[in-house]
């Protein structure tokens, strides 16, 4: 498997859905070598087997246009150093299939594929067109659609993500499978059992401070509910690009003191912000998932989603709004801090709904994809 | 004998809108509160589906069998609001069925509320009073048998609706309650004097209502011929076939052949010498063969058969206790227009949207809510009822000071 992010490595979906995934492979017998660049400390003895190839020294959405750095060429040799390692390898280990995530490692996929002629699946966990907000990078455009042609089989976090690759890419759709991602429900606290020491009420946002995430709208219906409610509090947690933007702009709409910007937050403190949280919203204008809302559910927090969200695809127990629609999200807000009944039944029946996506099954559904290839 | 006792429930609610608290919500309330849009598209395609193409072969049917085929209605009050605002010739069409003389009548409250599980009984009392008005004006008749909403049953609501002078009340023949009986009988109620219970044989009207089109039933296609057969061999002397009216034509759609099944029913039906057709005012003579207690609600809803479609989860306890909570502010208000308004909001159907059990049985609350979810259901409830709670405190507080 060929990946770029593994926790405690990671700054989004994709490393928590190749950590998983490969962990439940390990349980299911399936034997993974996962290949990622090389971080500071050396990792030994680890489920899968963790094969750092160089050092890249950035994330994925981090400091892509930083000075002095040439990404799109550091990205391209972390590639071909890849696709070197696994045909170096594959004379004694004999690998049945690649698979690759994202752009970040689909030439590593192609070109391994040409080296060891065997088949190539890759997940397509988000594009460019989700992730960028001035207009998408022509280059990696270039590599994604590469990928998604080039691969046997393609599989996508979401139908929305499915639908994206066949009207924007052309995929052919009969490659496509749809695997959503999962959560361990036993891994987070649950609300009521996690004590609240102020009587504040409190909004949580958790992601990446960038347009496509929606964090403008949550501040903008943070405003309206505001109007109407006091002693309520947003946490927006998450670093990213637009931070100082949206800093200024709470001042602009008067809300600074009743805004906290938490910045990237650690695992660690995950559970706290999600069980500490009355209401989790996902706001995004465009999420081809969006793990976090499964994990709020699996913390009984109560959600609110925006319709283009993958997620939203799969859920029950929800609200759900179009991102646009600000009055509608400010007022399921009020709502889920008013009434307590709501809430907490909300939140009762999310945990429930939580357990139907488990790691486990993502893990089925991804080897039933490998069986139609090997 | 027995004699096949058809009835036949008649109901649309009026739905509510999309009410946002960021909009002006100064001006008429009921416009507010109710989407009179959706109301009226909806018994308008059910009006031309079902209610008018089903009275039409109903009346035809009672002239063919000169006074041998006779069956019952009860009609909802706010069905008979609808029917005057949106298509008369709904309501002439049940008034030609009501003058053939074959055609009974029963009681109910008018709201389609489930008012009965008040613990002060006066509003139970004046709807069911505001029904019998409506009956008895347009239908000219005085009903004899009591049917509660969704056929909610309980020994004490038994024992209140036998003290307002009614001698049968309608009830679902559950096993729960009826144990190795029969529900072909009529019965007596736990701690009542003379009332006596129509059980409805569920099996049997659930062939209809429900299973008609299903193809996986074992008995599918189900024509008149065995239907006709399976009731000639019921023993006891009455069946009780209960179901919505709008089994014909808008649950089971005109392409079931639903519309041929009930054409040819009372033929085939007259064709057994031991069958005959009955109205519950005159099969309420029978004598009663036991007693039967039902202690905690029964009804006609889902698997469970009790008050969970209405009442099964916390949001929906939390705004029937609120809408029970506002009785005295409405009264004291003494603002018709706002009675009114509360008394729609009592309407069954509005705490059905809410219900959150997840089995087979939602389906079927999915299909009929107007909400994506129960939580929308909640939201936009409890907004109007705070609404609505918010403009009755004013109110109550302007005639103080006049006072």
């Amino acid at each position: 498997m060929l990946g770029w992010e593994f926790p405690p490595f990671k700054s989004g979906g994709l490393g928590v859905h190749c950590y998983e995934l490969t962990r439940a492979f390990a349980s299911k017998g399936v034997e993974v070598d996962f290949y990622m660049p090389r971080t500071e400390f050396e990792m030994k003895g680890t489920t899968p087997k963790l094969i750092q190839v160089m050092p890249v020294y950035f994330g994925p959405y981090t400091a892509r246009e930083a000075y002095g750095v040439d990404f799109m060429g550091r990205v391209m040799q972390y590639n071909m150093h890849c696709a070197e390692q696994v045909a170096k390898n594959h004379r004694e280990k004999h690998y049945d299939l690649i698979h690759n995530h994202d752009w970040l490692t689909a030439k590593a996929g192609i070109l391994a594929k040409q080296k060891i002629h065997r088949p190539h699946v890759m997940t397509v966990h988000s594009t460019e067109y989700d992730r960028s907000s001035l207009g998408p990078n022509q280059q990696i455009l270039a590599i994604e659609s590469e990928g998604v042609h080039a691969a046997d089989r393609v599989i996508t976090v979401s139908h929305m993500m499915k639908r994206q690759l066949t009207d924007k890419f052309g995929a052919d759709c009969s490659r496509i499978r749809v695997v959503y991602n999962g959560v361990d429900p036993d891994k987070f606290k649950k609300k009521w059992d996690v004590k609240k020491y102020s009587k504040e009420k409190v909004v949580l946002f958790l992601g990446r401070m960038a347009e496509q995430k929606g964090p403008v709208q949550f501040l903008q219906a943070a405003r309206k509910v505001l109007s109407v409610m006091k002693n309520v509090r947003f946490v927006m947690a998450g670093g990213g690009d637009m931070l100082p933007y949206l800093i200024n702009y709470s001042i602009e709409l008067g809300i600074s003191d009743r805004v906290t910007f938490l910045g990237y937050i650690p695992e660690s403190q995950l559970q706290d912000a999600y069980a500490k949280s009355d209401v989790y919203v996902l706001p995004s204008v465009s999420e081809p998932f969006g793990i976090t809302a499964l994990e709020a559910m699996s913390s009984g927090t109560p959600i609110i989603l925006s319709k283009t969200s993958g997620v939203s695809e799969i859920t029950t127990h929800c609200l759900k709004v179009d991102f646009w629609d600000v009055d509608k999200m400010a007022e399921y807000i009020i709502a889920l801090l008013r009434y307590r009944v709501l809430n907490h039944t909300m939140g009762k029946y999310e945990v429930e709904d939580a357990r139907r996506f488990s790691w486990g099954k993502a893990a089925d559904e991804t080897l039933k994809v490998y069986e139609e290839l090997v | 004998m027995p004699s096949v006792c058809f009835y036949f429930q008649v109901h649309q609610p009026i739905r509510m809108r999309r009410f946002s608290i960021f909009e002006d919500n100064r001006g008429d309330p009921y416009k507010l509160y109710f989407n009179e849009k959706l109301n009226r598209e909806v018994f308008e395609k059910v009006a031309r589906k079902c209610y008018l193409p089903t009275n039409s072969i109903m009346l035809d049917l009672i002239h063919k069998f000169d006074g041998r085929f006779r069956i019952s209605y009860s009609i909802t009050g706010v069905f008979l609001d609808q029917c005057q605002e949106f298509n008369p010739k709904v309501l002439d069409s049940f008034e030609d069925l009501a003058k053939t003389g074959c055609v009974d009548f029963l009681d109910e409250t008018y709201y389609h509320s489930l008012c009965s599980m008040f613990a002060d009984k006066t509003e139970f009392k004046e709807q069911v009073a505001l029904h019998t008005k409506a009956l008895r004006s347009f239908f000219k008749c005085k009903p004899v048998v009591f049917r509660n909403t969704e056929a909610l049953f309980t020994n004490e609501i038994a024992k209140l609706v036998e003290d307002m002078g009614y001698k049968g009340m309608v009830m679902e023949g559950f096993e729960r309650i009826l144990g190795w009986r029969s529900s072909n009988y009529l019965y007596s109620v736990k701690g009542c004097s003379s009332i006596k219970t129509f059980l409805r044989n569920y099996r049997l009207s659930d062939d209809v209502a429900y299973r008609f089109s299903a193809r996986w039933w074992s008995e599918y296609p189900l024509t008149s011929e065995k239907y006709a057969a399976w009731l000639s061999r019921c023993e006891g002397p009455l069946v009780n076939i209960f179901m919505d009216y709008e089994t014909f034509g808008e649950h089971q759609w005109e392409d079931t052949g639903i519309f041929e099944f009930l054409k040819k029913m009372p033929e085939e039906i007259l064709k057994y010498e031991n069958l005959d057709f009955k109205t519950p005012s005159e099969l309420v003579a029978l004598d009663p063969v036991g007693e039967i207690d039902v202690p905690t609600p029964l009804s006609w809803a889902d698997i469970e058969r009790d008050a969970s479609a209405w009442l099964g989860n916390e949001m929906q306890r939390t705004c029937f206790r609120m809408l029970e909570g506002l009785e005295p502010m409405v009264r004291d208000a003494k603002d018709d227009k706002l009675i009114r308004i509360w008394r729609l909001l009592q309407n069954s159907d509005q705490l059905y949207y809410l219900c959150t059990k997840s089995w087979a049985d939602g389906d079927v609350h999915k299909y009929f809510s107007p909400f994506d979810t129960p939580y929308d259901g909640f939201i936009n409830f409890m907004n109007i009822l705070q609404d609505l709670k918010n403009m009755l405190k004013n109110k109550v507080k302007l005639q103080e000071g006049k006072r």
